[in-house]
């Protein structure tokens, strides 16, 4: 009986190699070929990776944002879990819905909002103008659309809940025991916090910090929308190959590659403190 | 002590609701708005409402949005299900292998999802393509097999089922884990087939897994752009597609209005859904014993042997209801037949496309690019399948060198007759056997004259010290290096790389020194309209609508600098191979009509070359408002002969000079 429900396995084995895997394959592929111009034939070159020099200041900065929005988004998202955990289940169920529901808004329209927000001459903006802080500083405006604040804002607004859904999860189902046990051993609330509570919500936080992290350091959306186009990420540079200004779908498939096995790279050496534990489910 | 700490994290919690709601609100806010912006309020208002549902892009798109989430949710849920009950009959050590390699499109970024998917697709479709034609050759099939395939609905849904497989297992198996495998056995030892254990045994003890899995699927398509925007190709867009192409330009309220209502509905089902349970566990606290409902009744009666056939039969009818739905939704999202239209953002009166599909019959699938080389990128990468494009003159020449284009028919353009002797016959075209011209216009500088001491009369105002953070930066190559080539008193065209790269560096120095605010293409709009930049480089039929638009305090004028400047024609051009040839040709007849012309000219202020059309304008301006045409207005939209003489057009560069734009284009981001 064990073996005869093996074979469900099978169709979504082939399944993923069509899809998962060799999607991948052909992307190395790319990566390593580029067009001659001439004959228009592709050609096996290495040149995809050593032109990408150029672009390290791309590179640097993309993981820079990135991690600061991380680093906010877990600033707030730990709190918040972690206190909405000790509220009633009502409250909880609550909390928890109206964490998901501005998901089934599409993020461009919230980051759209903030942009009229954000505009020189948007809410914010008319709002400092009306209460009289431009006066005061006697500026015209604030500028915060195309800066690099704007676009960290931009992650931490749109990824924030997918920091709060796995460290909430993990928190919710911490074993009161352990927090008494420590307790009645004579452990003070901050050493409890320490000790116990942090150790255990690592898995949702590492997961937490994977689910934001990742597309933050490959939003093109964002940074095109809150940076003005002048804060160039990775994931801009990418769809500038492909279906933006600069047609080199080869270029394109080098940088997904170089930029997949470097998060690859911090996931392994994250997941690595995680000690093997399971990983936080959202919801 | 403790009662304080709990408000402290209250509002903090209150904070972050806050935080997440307040752009929402805001968007809700201004559905409402009686104005078009998004930042000024003008009064209550719900006419948004009634031109969403006239907006036939938008609801198109909702529907597409809406289509393919529950199709990829309903395939992922059961495949997904179906794939986690085989993973944990797996031994370990096959299962984590196995489970390592389902990680990846979760762990992955989206963007390296979609840009994969997009490429697997593409190099299917090369490989395809030799097939078929192979095989239609050999004459062993009735049918000819289609040998074309592009990127659409069906590349994008099977992206969705692909990246919510992964979700869908993530959720089921949890269950599985806990579920005591002695049940199957037990049941099965009890005399089930294996089937009835799975019916019986295994799905009620898995159902919130996959509940759960569903939802979570649901919510990833719906959230979903980047993987979409890769995979769907040209002719079916999203509402996020549609949303991200709109940013660029204007987006009306319409969109707001359309997020406030699905906003709102799944408010409602969230509110519905907690009400019922809070009732449900103040009944559990009081231990009430209270009557079976309806629906309890009802399920218990169903659940007996000889009502089976009901219950096959309430399935039945829950499928065929799901089959409706989406047959309806495919039904309002393809009629045949479609001519597949390819331009760009806000350039053309919609009334047309409806006028021209009352006529004829034919639907028009209208689409939008942002530029030329976005255009020519979305052609490479075989994710287009227009039938009529656009393209402006330079890339036109680019396009018949590389052979994308098909010959026109012009016996079936009567209306071809009616072009400008001027507009035929130019350089990129000089038989004029592929193209029919759609518009021509000027580039010139567009300034908020509150926001500049002097009238900015040379492009070097661009790079002006004076006006740093408030200029706006063409985001296409060729037009952001055109202003500087012209500023030093080179040729646009000249292919000589130290004057280029000479000219790069006047943007790029100016660009250190933190002059531009950004780099825009149609977002000039609402930047220059709500006096967020002062001086932008841009079209002319563009600054008339900006001018039309602006609000108040902002006083916006255009001026072709003393250098000189750009003129350009689009033109209508038909894709070889395009599979709707005989429409394609209908339409490009009907637009280049007077009627369609004169409207258009109405709507987006770029002059025609039509010549009737160009003649009858301003005739045309004073029956419609009732007020004489600007004399300086129309000099604007259509340049009288000596300022086209001081501009030049773009020719087609060599392979090696685009490679260099593109190369410095992208250092300008670095």
């Amino acid at each position: 009986m064990r073996n005869k429900r093996g074979w469900f396995a099978f169709p979504y084995v082939i399944w993923m190699a069509l899809f998962v895997v060799i999607p991948i394959v052909i992307m190395a592929v790319y990566a390593f070929t580029a067009t001659d111009s001439a004959t228009n034939a592709a050609q096996a070159t290495l040149d995809n990776f050593t032109g990408m020099g150029l672009y390290l200041s791309v590179f640097l900065r993309s993981f820079w944002l990135a991690i600061l929005a991380t680093l906010v988004c877990l600033l707030i998202g730990y709190p918040v879990s972690y206190w909405m955990a000790k509220e009633g289940p009502r409250f909880q169920r609550l909390a928890m819905a109206l964490i998901m529901l501005p998901m089934w808004m599409n993020f461009l329209l919230r980051t759209y909002s903030w942009m009229s927000i954000l505009e020189n001459n948007g809410l914010l903006n008319q709002f400092f103008r009306a209460v009289g802080l431009l006066d005061l500083l006697g500026v015209d405006h604030i500028q915060m659309i195309g800066t690099s604040g704007a676009v960290v804002l931009g992650m931490v607004y749109n990824y924030l809940p997918f920091m709060i859904l796995p460290i909430y999860s993990v928190i919710v189902k911490l074993d009161g025991s352990l927090i008494e046990a420590a307790r009645d051993l004579g452990a003070d609330s901050a050493r409890v916090f320490r000790k116990v509570i942090f150790p255990l919500s690592l898995p949702g936080i590492l997961s937490g910090v994977t689910m934001v992290f990742v597309p933050s350091v490959s939003t093109f959306a964002i940074s095109n929308l809150l940076g003005g186009g002048k804060q160039t990420m990775l994931g801009d540079l990418i769809e500038l190959q492909f279906l933006g200004g600069a047609y080199n779908p080869h270029l394109g498939a080098a940088i997904s590659m170089v930029m997949m096995v470097v998060v690859v790279v911090c996931m392994v050496v994250m997941n690595h403190f995680g000690e093997g534990e399971e990983q936080a489910v959202i919801m | 002590m403790k009662k304080q700490s709990r408000f402290g994290g209250r509002l903090f919690i209150g904070l972050t609701f806050l935080f997440l709601y307040l752009p929402i609100f805001l968007l809700i806010v201004f559905s409402f708005n009686a104005g078009d912006s998004s930042a000024v309020w003008k009064g209550f208002s719900l006419e948004w409402y009634s031109a969403l549902f006239h907006n036939r892009l938008i609801m198109e798109s909702l529907y597409t949005t809406l289509l393919v989430s529950l199709l990829a949710t309903a395939v992922a849920t059961a495949a997904g299900t179906f794939a986690a009950i085989g993973l944990y009959s797996l031994s370990k050590r096959r299962r984590d292998a196995l489970l390592v390699v389902n990680d990846i499109p979760m762990m992955n970024a989206d963007i390296v999802t979609g840009v994969s998917l997009c490429l697997f697709f593409v190099a299917f479709f090369q490989g395809w393509g030799a097939f078929a034609q192979w095989l239609n050759e050999q004459g062993w099939l009735p049918f000819q097999l289609p040998v074309r395939l592009t990127l659409g609905f069906a590349t994008m849904l099977l992206a969705h089922i692909a990246f919510n497989i992964p979700y869908v297992i993530l959720n089921v198996a949890p269950k599985l884990r806990q579920m005591d495998k002695n049940l199957v056995d037990a049941a099965q030892d009890l005399g089930c087939t294996w089937m009835q254990a799975f019916w019986k045994v295994i799905l009620p003890e898995i159902k919130p897994g996959i509940v759960s899995g569903a939802l979570i699927a649901f919510t990833m398509s719906i959230d979903d752009f980047v993987i979409s925007y890769f995979t769907a190709g040209s002719a079916t867009s999203t509402l996020a597609m549609r949303i991200y192409s709109m940013t660029k330009k204007r987006i009306t309220p319409e969109v707001n209005a359309v997020s406030t209502l699905l906003f709102l509905s799944v408010l409602a089902l969230l509110v519905l859904n907690n009400v019922r349970e809070i009732r449900q566990e103040r009944r559990a606290d009081r231990q009430e014993v209270r009557e079976p409902s309806f629906f309890e009744r009802l399920s218990m009666r169903l659940s007996q042997p000889s009502w089976r056939w009901v219950r096959r039969g309430g399935l039945a009818a829950a499928a065929c209801a799901f089959v409706a739905v989406v047959a309806l939704l495919t039904g309002a999202t393809w009629s045949q037949p479609v001519v597949n239209v390819c331009s760009w953002g806000e350039y053309i009166d919609e009334d047309l496309i409806i006028q021209f599909e009352e006529e004829t019959g034919t639907r028009v699938n209208y689409q939008t690019a942002e530029s030329n080389e976005a255009l020519y990128s979305l052609l490479k990468s075989g994710g287009a399948d227009y039938d009529v494009i656009v393209p402006s003159d330079y890339m036109i020449s680019q396009l018949i060198e590389e052979g994308m284009l098909e010959e026109l028919d012009y016996s079936q353009i009567p209306n071809f007759e009616l072009i400008d002797r001027r507009f035929r016959n130019l350089p990129y075209d000089p038989e004029n056997k592929y193209t029919v011209p759609y518009t021509w216009g000027t580039l010139g500088i567009i300034y908020n004259a509150n926001m500049v001491d002097e009238e900015p009369t040379t492009w070097g105002a661009l790079y002006d010290d004076r006006y740093a953070g408030n200029v706006l930066l063409i985001n296409n190559s060729r037009d952001a290096l055109a202003a500087a080539l012209f500023h030093l008193g080179y040729s646009v065209n000249t292919t000589d790389e130290a004057q280029i790269r000479e000219a790069f560096e006047l943007v790029a120095d100016a660009n250190r020194r933190g002059v531009f605010q950004g780099k825009v293409m149609d977002q000039v709009f609402q930047k220059m309209e709500g006096g967020n930049a002062a001086i932008a480089t841009y079209y002319a039929g563009d600054y008339l609508s900006m001018a039309d638009n602006q609000a108040e305090g902002v006083d916006l004028r255009f001026v072709i600098p003393e250098e000189g400047g750009n003129w350009f024609v689009d033109a209508m051009c038909v894709l070889k191979d395009a599979p709707h040839y005989d429409d394609a040709m209908e339409w490009i007849n009907f637009i280049a009509s007077t009627k369609a012309n004169l409207a258009n000219m109405d709507y987006i202020w770029y002059a025609s070359p039509n010549k009737e059309a160009l003649e009858q304008y301003p005739a045309y301006y004073e029956e419609e408002y009732g007020e004489e045409l600007d004399p300086e207005l129309y000099q604007i939209m259509a340049a009288p002969a000596d300022v086209l003489e001081r501009c030049e057009m773009y020719t087609v560069l060599p392979p090696e000079t685009r490679a260099l734009y593109n190369e410095l284009w992208i250092q300008l981001g670095t």
